[in-house]
């Protein structure tokens, strides 16, 4: 009996010893990896030093650097393309490169942070926290080579949302694109409809297709503790095209409050899209009970004809639906009365922690066009050829690593005349992540009158 | 007292008493079954590909086949299984294990010899050192994590304010990010409830035992070994499968002390990571909530046997 616990004991400890040895055994042979590419690799640099004098990367010796990457992309397929991407560059320089995903990455960075114990590198999806943490004094400011790289290679207006009072903090990483609407292009020709060139025209259309038997749209805004946030995306979208630039800025900074008029009306604009008879198909008629997720079924399948969606989209339609003109597609959401084309994106941003070279380098690399080119291709790799999932409005990249429907995607991104981020993710979190999303939600249930709505949206304004 | 029963049929009031004393195991069967759907529905979506969870609920399973999706597929576990974009299952799975293990072997080894001693040694002030340690159960987890975390990751210093001097109390161990720091975090917050409840049982053990073994000339050291360990073993089984499925489904503590360090995630971090931004692969977490779920099962079932004989072998041996 005594004998049988002594070996129990003895059992799991040794089992935690092994494991052990198996978690400090993965760090030696990752630093040994580093250490026999770095013969290699100096080599290389000696002889490719002379021919790309370019990247600074090569002039320094970084072989032998780690640096540690944290960012919100935890899927196989992003974070593992993300790796691959940065394997890329740390194996080229004989240093190593570890990029962890966090699902609760935003919760996560505020305490790791706090805590004293950063990442060299986050990759932030909201330039209102890149903005919090540049004022609070965590991140640093990026050095003239990293800067140079970064605007040689993004337009002004995506430069401008890793900008903090002048100084610039963030580096794009990826670009979404949120004005879009998805589409059967085969359905549309079917039905002998053209695709909208105005919201007017786009309403005019959903009537029609009413009118027809067909049902318009595809609607669900649940997404678990995020729920309502596409319906957000939705009022964003109308601001930025019946209110213009000026006033969505006004708008996102509470200059303009959500009680305002002008924004009720938008308000009451997509509720009146949203609930005419007819109009949406969501699952037991239920538009904020229905996953937007489960959008892509019904899409695909030709129950609805329309989904206003960001380009992640992709990544929901169900496995093996072809995408282009032969499957489902997209048409950019269509300009407002004044005939401006506004488009709403999205992204995230690479910012600095710790002030090293081997950290500036990494971070140019995300500010060059190899970044988008690797990452690209390795993503689409990971999802078998299909859409990747990722793009990028790195403006010398090399668009033939993108499927035809993506770089349809990134030509709205680079044509846009106003480029304008999320604007929930822009507003301090208890209201962009928070009552933006509860009471837009209540809005759309007709739990609550808009009027109510958006004054508990103002009252809780922090 | 009149025999008109029949064989067979029981009086009725037997009858009405039988049937009362059957609510309970019917109500706990009531219990048991409503508790196991959602695991059960688990289960059958685990086995569903991505767009059939989408498309349906696991009840209507039973008509994937029609509908053109696999079932059963395991091609969910596949991914679960081959993910290695958060350092992978494997080496998550092998993390959560030396998490667990020394996160249960630690505090109860601190414990057994605290509430021995708490129980039967008299030393001064004992009575407000053990109310001092219960009270700490009152202190939540959530609010010394990132108080801790500092700790950590860069030490502790005070500045004694009128010679301005600068202590440092606890030194910088660069602890942040590794697993001995969740270690230590799961030691923290299990100690007063492994003291508490070693203690009621250890303090209820008979005196005369005590009286006797000290009477042969045993000191502290051997009547712990010798007689506390031995008697104590049902409630130091308790309190290690407590702790160890504690430690094992922590996704909090863990992520926050090891934070950006891939290599030491623990495995409920890495299946989490699997839904990805968005959950654009949540239908994931339904496999990998079975990959996890394997582990403490096993440990569960292999150590019952253990369990039971403990709780058995009776204390005063003839």
């Amino acid at each position: 009996m005594k004998k049988r616990w002594h070996w129990l004991i003895a059992m799991l400890a040794v089992m935690s010893l092994v494991a052990a040895a198996c978690a400090t055994d993965e760090g030696v042979s990752t630093t040994t990896a580093a250490e026999t590419t770095e013969t290699t690799a100096a080599e290389t640099t000696e002889t490719t030093a002379a021919e790309t004098t370019e990247t600074t990367a090569a002039e320094m010796d970084l072989s032998g650097t780690t640096v540690t990457v944290f960012g919100s992309e935890s899927s196989d397929e992003e974070a593992g393309a993300m790796q691959d991407a940065l394997d890329v560059f740390a194996e080229a320089n004989g240093m190593t490169i570890v990029f962890t995903g966090a699902r609760d990455f935003s919760d996560q960075i505020n305490a790791q942070a706090a805590g004293g114990n950063p990442p060299d590198i986050a990759i932030i999806p909201q330039p209102g926290k890149v903005a919090d943490f540049a004022r609070e004094g965590f991140i640093l400011p990026l050095p003239d080579d990293v800067l140079a790289t970064l605007e040689e290679n993004w337009d002004s207006a995506w430069v401008a949302f890793g900008n903090v009072d002048g100084v610039q903090y963030g580096v794009n990483n990826k670009s979404d694109i949120k004005s879009l609407v998805w589409y059967s292009p085969s359905a549309f020709a079917d039905n002998g409809y053209t695709i909208p060139e105005s919201w007017d025209a786009l309403k005019a259309l959903s009537a029609q297709m009413v009118a027809d038997g067909n049902i318009p749209w595809c609607i669900g805004i649940e997404s678990g503790g995020a729920t309502g946030w596409p319906f957000t995306d939705w009022i964003e979208d109308l601001t930025l095209r019946f209110e213009g630039a000026d006033y969505y800025d006004q708008w996102v900074a509470h200059d303009i409050p959500f009680s305002d008029p002008a924004m009720v009306a938008i308000w009451e604009e997509v509720l009146a899209e949203w609930n005419a008879p007819g109009n949406v198909f969501a699952i037991d008629g239920s538009i904020a009970a229905t996953a937007f997720g489960a959008n892509g079924q019904p899409l695909a399948d030709g129950t609805c004809m329309m989904h206003r969606q960001a380009s992640f989209f992709s990544a929901f339609l169900p496995e093996g639906t072809p995408t282009g003109p032969d499957g489902i597609s997209v048409f950019y959401f269509p300009a407002g009365p004044n005939g401006e084309k506004p488009v709403l994106g999205g992204g995230t941003l690479a910012t600095a922690f710790r002030d090293a070279p081997e950290v500036w380098a990494v971070m140019q690399y995300y500010a060059s066009a190899e970044y988008a080119n690797e990452r690209q291709k390795a993503q689409q790799i990971r999802k078998d050829g299909e859409l990747s999932g990722f793009l990028s409005a790195n403006q010398n990249q090399d668009l033939s690593n993108y499927l035809p429907l993506e770089q349809e995607m990134i030509s709205i991104m680079l044509d846009a005349e106003v480029l304008r981020f999320d604007g929930s993710d822009l507003m301090p979190a208890a209201v962009g992540a928070g009552t933006f999303w509860t009471e837009g939600t209540s809005a759309v249930n007709g739990d609550k009158s808009v009027a109510d709505a958006v004054a508990a949206i103002d009252a809780s304004w922090p | 007292m009149t025999a008109t029963t029949t064989a067979g049929r029981r009086p009725l009031g037997p009858r009405i008493y039988g049937f009362l004393r059957s609510i309970p195991t019917w109500v706990l069967w009531i219990l048991v079954v409503l508790w196991t759907i959602p695991t059960f529905g688990l289960l059958v979506n685990s086995l569903r590909t991505r767009d059939a969870q989408r498309t349906s609920g696991w009840w209507l399973a039973w008509q994937d086949g029609a509908n053109g999706f696999d079932f059963p597929t395991l091609q969910n576990y596949e991914a679960v299984l081959g993910a290695e974009a958060t350092g992978g299952l494997a080496n998550g799975l092998l993390n959560s294990a030396s998490i667990a293990i020394v996160a249960t072997i630690i505090p109860i080894a601190i414990a057994a010899f605290a509430a021995y001693a708490f129980a039967w040694i008299d030393f001064r002030g004992r009575e407000w050192l053990f109310i001092g340690t219960i009270a700490l159960l009152a202190v939540p987890t959530q609010v010394s994590l990132i108080p801790l975390l500092q700790a950590y990751s860069s030490g502790v210093r005070m500045t004694i304010p009128i010679i301005e001097k600068t202590v440092t109390i606890i030194p910088d161990m660069g602890l942040a990010g590794t697993i001995p720091a969740v270690w230590l975090t799961h030691t923290g917050f299990a100690l007063p409830f492994a003291i508490f409840l070693l203690h009621n049982y250890i303090a209820g053990l008979p005196k005369d035992l005590f009286e006797s073994a000290r009477i042969d000339g045993a000191d502290h050291f051997k009547i712990f070994w010798k007689l506390v360990v031995p008697l104590s073993i049902p409630v130091l089984a308790a309190f290690a499968i407590f702790q160890f499925l504690w430690t094992w489904n922590d996704y909090l503590i863990a992520l926050t002390m090891i934070g950006g360090n891939r290599v030491a995630l623990p495995a409920t971090v890495v299946v989490a990571s699997l839904a990805g931004e968005f959950g654009l692969r949540e239908h994931l977490l339904t496999a990998g909530a079975f990959v996890i779920t394997v582990v403490p099962l096993v440990v569960f079932f292999a150590l019952q046997r253990f369990f039971v004989r403990g709780i058995t072998a009776g204390s005063v041996k003839g």
